[in-house]
């Protein structure tokens, strides 16, 4: 098609313009919020100070919260790096019989309500004694990240034949030296992408933390949650900015490790 | 018992599917399985009493089919807003195109709480939203946008969009743009030449889009919690209230499980339209079917 700027195709642009702006504008607009000097939520502030993120930074709870979602946070992303790529690699170069079915187990729980994974763990972190520890809201967010994990390294996997490992097994390496010195720097990058994603999920979490973690372990959207169905101060915007801004930082790093492979940030589950 | 087999690179690899498999057996497969069996066995032995009990009750039917629409609705407006914005998107080329995806990879990496809490203060009744309209004069006393199921909607969209926009892109940065080209040669006009070759080469990012949007919309709890009013309830949050609130762990599960299971039928549609096409589809439409308009 010509690309003759007609009527139609500025229309197209501009509404393409305004409809980006709305994604962006409402997660943009916590930031000035969290700088407000009114005691109150309102937009724009009328007046600007940094109180709140003094109320954010001395506030023992959300220390302790951000503490707790780094806590849960590393070992969910270490484990569903180890548990998403041990199944993409035997998926996409195992031949293994049923692999569709595997496939499918491995991407479902991004797709499943986390509301029915939710009342179906608790019953079982009761029975094994976990709930409301660590290894519970870890376990359970595991499920629920490694997926992540298993796309951008099954994607990875595709990416190149399966000639390189063989060329590698024939000239004698083993299995584990194959791994190493073939397999794991070729899909290095995604590994790294899905470890930042697993970890900017579980920083994000709700419905599992709400359920399986204690006064004590809550993480950061669980405090988050309960501050905002009791008050609304601006302390929750400088929370949430701060989160913002971290997430942001992974993402770029993931966008920049990712820049250097064929995985890319967009992978839709 | 060791039997010697053939060698072959593949064999080695399939043992390290247990390790993986075994985790997800024990905390997916299992606790899901295990809401389908509560939801079977209330105190008086294995039946359907805790569904009869769910069906009787008006509440969950309601909560059920408003769940429906609102994902029906949602979907509908995300595809009809984000199909012309992939369009363009698609067309972008350079920063231009960085930028845009950029813009819809932020939201879609940032947390539903903290973007549900940004429609909380724009649709509260001092915020952005009432104080525009009360500006421009369209409106003379605030609204209530929070329990009109407004700002629900106006979320959801907000939410769902990355979602319906990335699989669109995915599909159109595929397309061939020199089909269109054929297509002009051999005299299509332009109308023809988007709905014959365009838009067919872009249904399946839109099949995707819609299952994608359609799916995740049904099990939302955060959004419609906060910004859902008194009037709007869908069902993760019935189950949440019949588990931690009233403690009915049979009539929970039986609400989870039927979510459960509508989720699960949706989700093997969708992987069956994720999967490659026969080889016969999968071709790319040579310019005669364009002419002829079988594309």
């Amino acid at each position: 098609m010509s690309r003759a700027p007609h009527l139609g195709w500025r229309l197209a642009t501009i509404f393409t313009w305004l409809l980006l702006l709305f994604l962006v504008a409402p997660i943009v607009m916590v930031v000035p919020l969290s700088f407000s000097g009114n005691s109150f939520l309102e937009f724009p502030p009328t007046s600007w100070s940094t109180r709140w993120y003094a109320a954010f930074a001395g506030s023992l709870d959300y220390r302790q919260a951000v503490m707790n979602s780094v806590i849960v946070g590393l070992p969910v992303a270490l484990l569903s790096s180890i548990f998403g790529t041990l199944a993409a690699i035997a998926i996409e170069r195992g031949a293994l019989p049923g692999r569709r079915i595997l496939a499918a187990l491995f991407v479902a729980p991004a797709i499943i309500p986390q509301m029915v994974l939710a009342i179906g763990l608790y019953p079982l972190m009761v029975q094994v004694g976990l709930i409301g520890s660590f290894p519970a809201v870890i376990l359970g967010q595991t499920v629920i990240c490694t997926p992540l994990v298993f796309l951008a390294v099954g994607a990875a996997l595709r990416g190149y034949a399966p000639s390189y490992e063989l060329a590698a097994m024939t000239l004698g390496a083993g299995r584990w030296h194959t791994f190493w010195l073939v397999t794991f720097p070729m899909i290095r990058p995604a590994v790294v992408i899905g470890f930042i994603l697993a970890f900017t999920v579980s920083f994000d979490e709700l419905i599992l933390a709400m359920f399986l973690a204690s006064p004590t372990t809550r993480t950061m959207p669980r405090l988050l949650w309960e501050q905002l169905t009791y008050e609304m101060t601006p302390t929750i915007a400088a929370a949430t900015a701060s989160i913002l801004a971290a997430t942001g930082v992974l993402l770029l790093v993931a966008a920049w490790v990712g820049r250097r492979s064929t995985v890319r940030l967009d992978a839709a589950p | 018992m060791r039997r010697p087999r053939p060698w072959s690179p593949e064999a080695g690899y399939r043992a390290w599917i247990i390790l993986p498999a075994l985790f997800m057996l024990a905390f997916f497969v299992i606790p899901l399985g295990r809401v389908l069996f509560t939801s079977l066995s209330p105190a008086d032995g294995i039946g359907l009493g805790a569904y009869q009990a769910l069906f009787r009750d008006a509440v969950f039917s309601i909560v059920l089919l408003e769940t429906l629409r609102i994902a029906l609705m949602v979907t509908l407006g995300c595809l009809v807003l984000a199909y012309p914005v992939a369009y363009v998107v698609a067309e972008l080329r350079g920063r231009w195109q960085r930028l845009a995806l950029a813009m819809i990879l932020l939201p879609f990496w940032t947390s539903a709480v903290i973007r549900s809490y940004a429609w909380l203060v724009i649709f509260q009744r001092q915020g952005p939203f009432n104080q525009v309209l009360l500006g421009l004069g369209v409106i003379d006393r605030p609204l209530r946008p929070l329990n009109s199921g407004l700002a629900l909607d106006v979320g959801m969209l907000h939410i769902m969009l990355p979602f319906m926009l990335l699989p669109l892109l995915s599909a159109m940065w595929r397309i061939d743009r020199r089909l269109l080209l054929a297509a002009s040669v051999l005299g299509a006009p332009p109308w023809r030449q988007f709905v014959h070759v365009y838009l067919r080469l872009s249904l399946p990012g839109v099949a995707a889009g819609c299952a994608l949007v359609f799916i995740t919309s049904l099990g939302f709890y955060i959004t419609p919690a906060l910004l859902g009013g008194s009037g709007t309830m869908m069902v993760s949050q019935l189950i949440y209230q019949q588990a931690s609130r009233l403690l009915n762990w049979p009539l929970a599960s039986a609400s989870g499980s039927v979510l459960l299971i509508l989720t699960s039928v949706l989700f093997v549609l969708y992987q069956r339209i994720g999967q490659p096409r026969t080889a016969r589809r999968a071709r790319p439409p040579v310019a005669g079917d364009v002419a002829e308009g079988r594309a």
